[in-house]
């Protein structure tokens, strides 16, 4: 398998119920019963950029997490640039950089610098070239002015470009977003995805996959999309392909379309 | 070498954080000064002859309970600096961060516990300083390096303790009641303020299955009595013995509480 490729075979997910009380000790023993994935399959070629789709708790978390090793799988197999996550997930890890979208996630009361130093030493980084490395990705994020100012300190927005900083000072052959530019403004947004298309996907050849509600999002990154919900997925190829199987003008249109075919044929209420 | 610069690069983060809290390692100082006074006007109140009797020969209280006092941390540090550890990065929201690194986290664990356990050594050298600067506290004759053996063996038993901790904190997201059971119990029947021979016979069969009752006789014999090796022979051993045990038990139930926590989908919820 080329480095930076993704294999998702047959993956299944099922998490144990909430439980509250005194149950809430037999819950790390409780029988999974909520299926967060069902069967799903798909490849990204390296270089590529894939999007996966979906409404809130179709599984788009659940799958990135799996593909960054902070969650196994019940059923079936992923491999990221060859490695497999149950098997090899220190390898896993070492090729992958994830940014969460969340605004947390960094040690508050240290600088934007003195983090990145941290997670670049856990990153197997040398000192040099750590520092090599966050001087050169925090101009290309548009960090610099901030590098040594408290994290506490800054707007969220910095905060995100920070994130995505720290996922990709390693050089990473595979980049994994989940919802990377949901709390920022949409001309700091349009600048993420730029630097994200220009430089990591097409000067770098990353591979992307990220998970993302915004569809101009998508329509500006992907080449390919997969589309989850409740768990199944219920298409994977390019938007034009997405639109030319529901006959619709837009994404929006197609992708509503075959949410509720698919809610119909399962005789489920779409989530 | 990777291991080393990791414990490093924690070493420094946690140094950092801390000294972004300037005044608190001032009034840690103050802190430690009171705690040692304490000791001394609580041992001038309570010396009689039965304590005299109670006490090894030529012992004085206020040394007996200043080393007590002083090493008693150092298994609070170890049982409570891992499942800290997870509790600060999972409140702080850097615990994801973390584990999507090409470090494990039984490196994070490890490397996240060297600050605490620099930390408290140095608040009991403090401690002995106090006592020996302001208080009459004379460790002439000690043997530091007997001293630094037992200690060893010590912390090797207390991280099975605190590795079991953090396992349990994994699995169920709260503090481990245990662990709050035993530093009290260590802290009754360990030999902290007063010798475990004064306590009921029954009573000093549980002190034994303590890894704390070995280490403070230890420490002891070492610092105040300048026992030789093979004096504090005795002690070494049970605390290897403690550490063989438990070591390899509390790995196998962490790697296993890990695996749960990421068959259940609860690594970073608290």
């Amino acid at each position: 398998m080329a480095s930076g490729a993704i294999l998702v075979e047959n993956i299944e997910k099922v998490f144990p119920p909430t439980h509250v009380g005194f149950r809430a000790f037999l819950a790390p023993f409780a029988r999974p019963t909520q299926r967060a994935l069902q069967s799903v399959s798909f490849r990204v070629s390296s270089g590529e950029s894939f999007a996966i789709l979906g409404a809130n708790g179709a599984g788009k978390s659940t799958l990135l997490r799996i593909l960054t090793t902070l969650l196994l799988p019940t059923h079936g197999r992923a491999e990221v640039s060859g490695y497999d996550v149950i098997r090899e997930p220190i390898d896993v890890r070492h090729a992958v950089g994830f940014h969460s979208g969340a605004e947390v996630g960094f040690y508050a009361r240290l600088s934007a610098r003195q983090n990145l130093q941290f997670f670049a030493r856990l990153r197997n980084l040398s000192l040099t070239e750590a520092g090599r490395r966050i001087t050169e990705t925090a101009e290309r994020v548009g960090i610099t002015h901030a590098l040594d100012r408290q994290v506490r300190t800054l707007s969220s927005g910095t905060v995100q470009r920070l994130s995505l900083a720290r996922a990709v000072m390693h050089a990473p052959s595979v980049l994994l977003l989940d919802e990377p530019t949901r709390s920022l403004d949409p001309l700091a947004a349009a600048d993420f995805r730029r630097f994200v298309r220009d430089e990591l996907v097409n000067r770098r050849g990353t591979t992307l996959l990220f998970a993302s509600h915004s569809l101009t999002e998508v329509e500006a990154l992907a080449d390919r999309v997969a589309l989850l919900d409740a768990g199944r997925l219920l298409f994977c190829g390019t938007l034009v392909e997405l639109r030319a199987r529901t006959c619709s003008s837009s994404t929006e249109q197609a992708m509503a379309q075959l949410i509720a075919r698919a809610s119909t044929e399962s005789g489920e209420p779409h989530s | 070498m990777n291991f080393l610069s990791k414990i490093r690069a924690f070493f420094l983060r946690d140094f950092a954080i801390e000294s972004s809290y300037r005044s608190a390692f001032v009034l840690q100082l103050g802190e430690s000064l009171f705690g040692v006074a304490s000791c001394f006007y609580l041992s001038h109140y309570v010396e009689s002859a039965q304590l005299d009797r109670s006490l090894p020969s030529g012992r004085s209280y206020f040394a007996f309970v200043l080393i007590g006092i002083a090493f008693f941390d150092y298994m609070s540090v170890s049982i409570n600096s891992f499942d800290e550890g997870i509790i600060q990065a999972r409140q702080n929201g850097t615990l994801e961060a973390l584990l999507v690194t090409d470090t494990s986290l039984p490196v994070i664990l490890m490397s996240s516990a060297v600050y605490p356990f620099v930390l408290m050594s140095l608040r009991t050298l403090v401690y002995l300083a106090w006592g020996a600067a302001l208080f009459g506290f004379r460790p002439t004759g000690a043997n530091w390096i007997g001293a630094a053996a037992v200690l060893a063996m010590s912390i090797l038993a207390f991280i099975g303790l605190g590795i079991l901790s953090a396992a349990y904190l994994l699995l169920f997201k709260q503090g481990n009641p245990g662990k709050w059971m035993l530093l009290a119990v260590s802290g009754v029947l360990g030999g902290l303020m007063y010798p475990v021979s004064i306590l009921p016979h029954w009573l000093q069969i549980l002190a034994r299955l303590l890894p704390i009752t070995y280490s403070l006789e230890g420490l002891r014999s070492a610092l105040l009595d300048g026992a030789s090796f093979s004096a504090l022979w005795p002690s070494i051993f049970n605390l290897m013995l403690f550490a063989a045990l438990l070591l390899p038990i509390s790995f196998y139930i962490f790697a296993w509480a890990l695996r749960r926590t990421k068959i259940n989908g609860t690594l970073s919820h608290f």
